[in-house]
């Protein structure tokens, strides 16, 4: 068989897009799973939930679903420090935090699901902007802006979020907090209050993840059920809490992900992906950017 | 610059175990004061209920900072430390998965602190220059003796007035515990401290502070008002010198 090297160069691209925006729906659970040790299996819901009201703004209001996003990242902010207090009073404090809190977790996927439905109803929904459908043509490689705009979205969060992590006194605490919550007291910080202020950006990064997936395809309710197992195995393969590990991670995936779908077809494409985070996790138990 | 602490009539314990019975003690300003004992007498207790961690069933603990009175009791862990008083807790208890610039950096989390961000740095790899050479490295995969440093370290980064130290020497093999008591000296003639420590080693303790205490079953039961009182008391020979 001849390789197709056309076929090559345009699956290995958009793999790497696709493996952008893979990342950008990650990193809201580097930071909550990987630095906070909270296990948000909900995460994916408050994507879709972000998703629709992209749509919602872009349907009713002509607005730019982008856009829509970054303006509903403060109610995220606020909507996911609600939800650790709750979680934080109810369970962490406790000592519950294990199978509780993930029942917790599991409870709030299902209630927003079914408040979409109930709302929304199941048919897919899509958003309109001046940039999808629209390619720019390298030679004999397409560039869809549909991919190449979240892709360079998520990589202004991903470099955002890794200067704030590093930079700031809060970043800081925020990779303190689940190391030793005792030892950030003496340092004069309030854990409770760094985890809310944690939980709140990983929500945050909820609001661009859903506007970048309807951009990307049409989307419905429990779509996001789809990419549970993706989200958290970038989180684990990259290393948890790094972001420049699931960076990499959703990369490696996007390009495995795209070549084995253009090549063997699309239903082996898991296979291989969760293959790949075996081999990682038994050559490498803390990850590919992992701090042991 | 000054601060001091004031404890009276100090009661704690966990449930019905009562830890300390009426202790008494006061670090004044610029001193060195090492509160000796040995393991199971209260001393660790005691740092926890000065820094909000256990709290006391009677009696005050009154810290004195740049002439304002503060009553510790009552106050959260991190408001404590937020008025200039730093810990070094039994076990160091420095964040693994950071690297050291990045604990020191979170030394300098109170807000007070971060102006002061570069000075404090170099003077505390002046102090400690082999951990300007590993800052880079995380802090979970530095030996014990080096822990210590980095503990000691980001204790100062949070421009403290009063320094609290737990058992610095425990874990540490001899030639680096009087090391390190040496440096707790230079730290604090350094940076204008008034310290307290807690101490099992009587003999290197004994070398920097000005007065001590002597903790048994959570009493103060000798209060040693110099070095050579200390030296030469009953109680000290009996229990540490063997005599």
């Amino acid at each position: 068989m001849e390789l197709d090297l056309n076929l090559l160069g345009n699956a290995l691209v958009s793999g790497l897009l696709l493996g952008g925006f893979y990342a950008a729906v990650t990193v809201g659970v580097s930071i909550s799973f990987g630095m906070l040790d909270i296990v948000n299996i909900a995460h994916p819901a408050f994507i879709i939930l972000g998703s629709y009201i992209a749509y919602i703004a872009n349907s009713t209001l002509g607005m730019d679903p982008i856009l829509a996003s970054i303006l509903g990242m403060p109610a995220f902010y606020l909507l996911g420090m609600a939800i650790y207090h709750i979680y934080d009073v109810s369970f962490e404090r406790r000592g519950d935090n294990g199978l509780r809190g993930l029942a917790f977790f599991f409870g709030i996927l299902f209630i927003t699901e079914v408040t979409l439905v109930l709302v929304f109803g199941v048919d897919y929904r899509l958003v309109e902007a001046s940039y999808i459908g629209v390619s720019i043509h390298l030679g004999p490689i397409d560039l869809p802006l549909r991919l190449l705009v979240p892709f360079g979205i998520s990589l202004v969060l991903m470099g955002g979020l890794h200067l704030y992590m590093s930079r700031t006194f809060i970043g800081r605490a925020i990779q303190a907090v689940a190391q030793d919550p005792l030892a950030l007291r003496l340092m004069a910080a309030d854990p409770s209050k760094i985890k809310r202020i944690a939980f709140g950006l990983s929500l945050a990064t909820a609001s661009i993840g859903g506007a970048i997936l309807i951009i990307i395809q049409p989307v419905e309710p429990s779509i996001g059920r789809d990419y549970i197992g993706r989200i958290f195995a970038i989180c684990v393969m990259g290393g948890l809490g790094s972001f420049a590990g699931s960076l990499v991670a959703a990369m490696a995936l996007g390009i495995m992900e795209s070549i084995t779908s253009t090549f063997f077809g699309p239903s082996w494409s898991p296979a291989v992906s969760f293959g790949f985070l075996l081999l990682t996790l038994a050559f490498r138990p803390s990850g590919l950017f992992g701090r042991a | 610059m000054a601060a001091s602490l004031t404890i009276s009539g100090l009661d704690a314990g966990y449930g019905a175990v009562r830890i300390l019975e009426d202790v008494s003690l006061s670090v004044r300003e610029g001193e060195t004061v090492a509160l000796l004992g040995t393991n199971g007498n209260g001393k660790s207790t005691l740092m926890k209920c000065i820094m909000g961690m256990v709290k006391p069933s009677a009696g005050s603990i009154v810290a004195e900072i740049d002439g304002t009175k503060f009553d510790l009791v009552g106050r959260s862990t991190e408001a404590i430390v937020d008025l200039g008083i730093a810990f070094v807790p039994e076990g160091r208890r420095l964040f693994p998965r950071l690297t050291v610039v990045e604990n020191l950096l979170m030394g300098a989390f109170r807000p007070f602190a971060r102006p002061q961000i570069e000075k404090n740095l170099a003077f505390c790899f002046e102090v400690f220059p082999r951990l300007a050479e590993r800052r880079g490295q995380l802090a979970g995969s530095m030996s014990g003796g080096e822990q210590q440093m980095v503990a000691l370290a980001r204790a100062l980064m949070s421009a403290p007035r009063l320094l609290l130290i737990d058992e610095p020497s425990v874990g540490l093999a001899p030639l680096l515990v009087s090391r390190t008591i040496d440096k707790i000296k230079e730290l604090k003639d350094g940076a204008g401290l008034s310290v307290l420590m807690a101490e099992q080693n009587f003999t290197q303790a004994i070398r920097i502070a000005d007065r001590g205490y002597v903790i048994v079953h959570g009493k103060i039961e000798f209060e040693g008002g110099s070095a050579a009182e200390l030296n030469n008391n009953e109680l000290i020979r009996q229990f540490y010198l063997g005599a």
